[in-house]
């Protein structure tokens, strides 16, 4: 199945897509599908929170956008991994192989951005979550922390993806962020999760 | 942004009807890309056709200004124009039987989205800078609340309430246009 027809899938579906002994979907993917998760659900508690909370449909608004971006990750994470898969595989083989290694190099650098990408939105869905978890009808705490716990998680995840990306060295700049945004959106988390128990 | 850029529609009308040659350049770039909008996507023109119609449009808009009755209207007046002479091209290409219904599916939907996508846009226009800069950062290119905290020297966890508070602003504006002139820009 090609990559693109990913978000098609029934959600039963696809989770047996993940389960079976493919390539991709895999861990960027369902990363991505977290704080996808997490962003449609500050989404509902905003909206829910509407007629108490001023800036409820603006903060339902970057949610959404937050949603679809990550989303689309999902897509992109697949494709990024199954191409640098293939370039790796390639490696030892015969040829040019100057040339391998620097097509390997980019693939490899792709596959790592987009994890870092679904990171940083991990980071922002957990903000939104804590703002939703402190300004929200009392109702939909729960879910807001719910959201909170969510994102942390998609973005610890993406995280850790990002370091054994086999091109990011430590101290690389794109580990730095990676951690930053998995240790904001832990931070985010932990504080919704205190507030409302 | 230029003094010209802040008027409203009729007041630009007004300008150019005195002859103000920066107000007519105005006019065009402030409904150029509408226009051009509505000739390719809306209907699908080539992009010699599109230029074609996008110069007659402008051509007729300056000759005929006078006989806009409702100077506020301007952009239903020009649009009304653009889809005419869309029609038009599309019959001497003989490719459609030009009606005044729509020619293609969906042609209705896309001249709607074109229409709201520019009516957002006029209103973002009377937002504040420090707004519009936010706005477009976190919904056009994507940026992370980090990075938008980095490059405006922010502190991080204010841009979601930041960003939710202009679109505030920016919904505010949009509901004073659906409810009639009255927005500063008419």
């Amino acid at each position: 199945m090609s990559t693109e027809d990913y978000l098609d899938l029934r959600i039963d579906d696809f989770l047996d897509r993940l389960a079976e002994g493919g390539r991709a979907p895999g861990g960027g993917s369902a990363a991505a599908l977290s704080v996808a998760f997490a962003a449609g659900l500050v989404a509902m508690v905003a909206r829910c929170s509407r007629e108490s909370w001023d800036d409820a449909g603006g903060v339902a608004a970057q949610s959404l956008a937050i949603k679809e971006r990550a989303a689309q990750l999902a897509r992109t994470d697949a494709h990024a991994w199954q191409e640098a898969s293939a370039a790796l595989r390639e490696a030892g083989t015969d040829g040019d192989a100057e040339g391998r290694d620097r097509e390997l190099e980019q693939k490899l650098g792709r596959a790592a951005a987009v994890p870092l990408e679904i990171a940083e939105l991990g980071a922002d869905a957990a903000a939104l979550a804590a703002l939703v978890g402190e300004y929200c009808e009392g109702a939909f705490r729960a879910d807001a922390a719910a959201a909170a716990a969510l994102a942390s998680g998609g973005a610890s995840a993406a995280a850790h993806l990002v370091q054994v990306n086999l091109s990011v060295q430590e101290g690389d700049e794109r580990l730095k962020r990676a951690r930053a945004s998995e240790q904001a959106a832990a931070e985010s988390a932990k504080r919704t999760l205190a507030s409302i128990r | 942004m230029s003094q010209l850029s802040t008027l409203s529609d009729a007041e630009l009308v007004q300008r150019c009807r005195e002859g103000n040659t920066d107000a007519w350049n105005e006019l065009v770039e402030r409904f150029s890309r509408y226009v051009y909008a509505v000739c390719t996507r809306g209907y699908r023109l080539s992009e010699e056709d599109a230029e074609d119609v996008f110069q007659e449009v402008f051509t007729r808009a300056f000759t005929h200004l006078g006989t806009l009755r409702n100077d506020a209207a301007l952009r239903p007046w020009i649009a009304q124009l653009t889809r005419r002479l869309c029609l038009d091209s599309i019959a001497k290409r003989g490719r459609e039987q030009a009606t005044d219904e729509p020619v293609a599916d969906g042609l209705a939907s896309d001249l709607d989205e074109i229409d709201e996508a520019f009516t957002v846009r006029e209103a973002l226009a009377t937002l504040s800078e420090t707004c519009q800069d936010m706005l477009d950062r976190f919904f056009a290119r994507d940026q992370s609340y980090r990075t938008i905290s980095d490059e405006l020297e922010l502190p991080s966890g204010t841009i979601a309430s930041r960003i939710a508070r202009c679109l505030s602003k920016l919904r505010t504006e949009l509901e004073g246009r659906k409810a009639g002139p009255g927005g500063s820009r008419g």
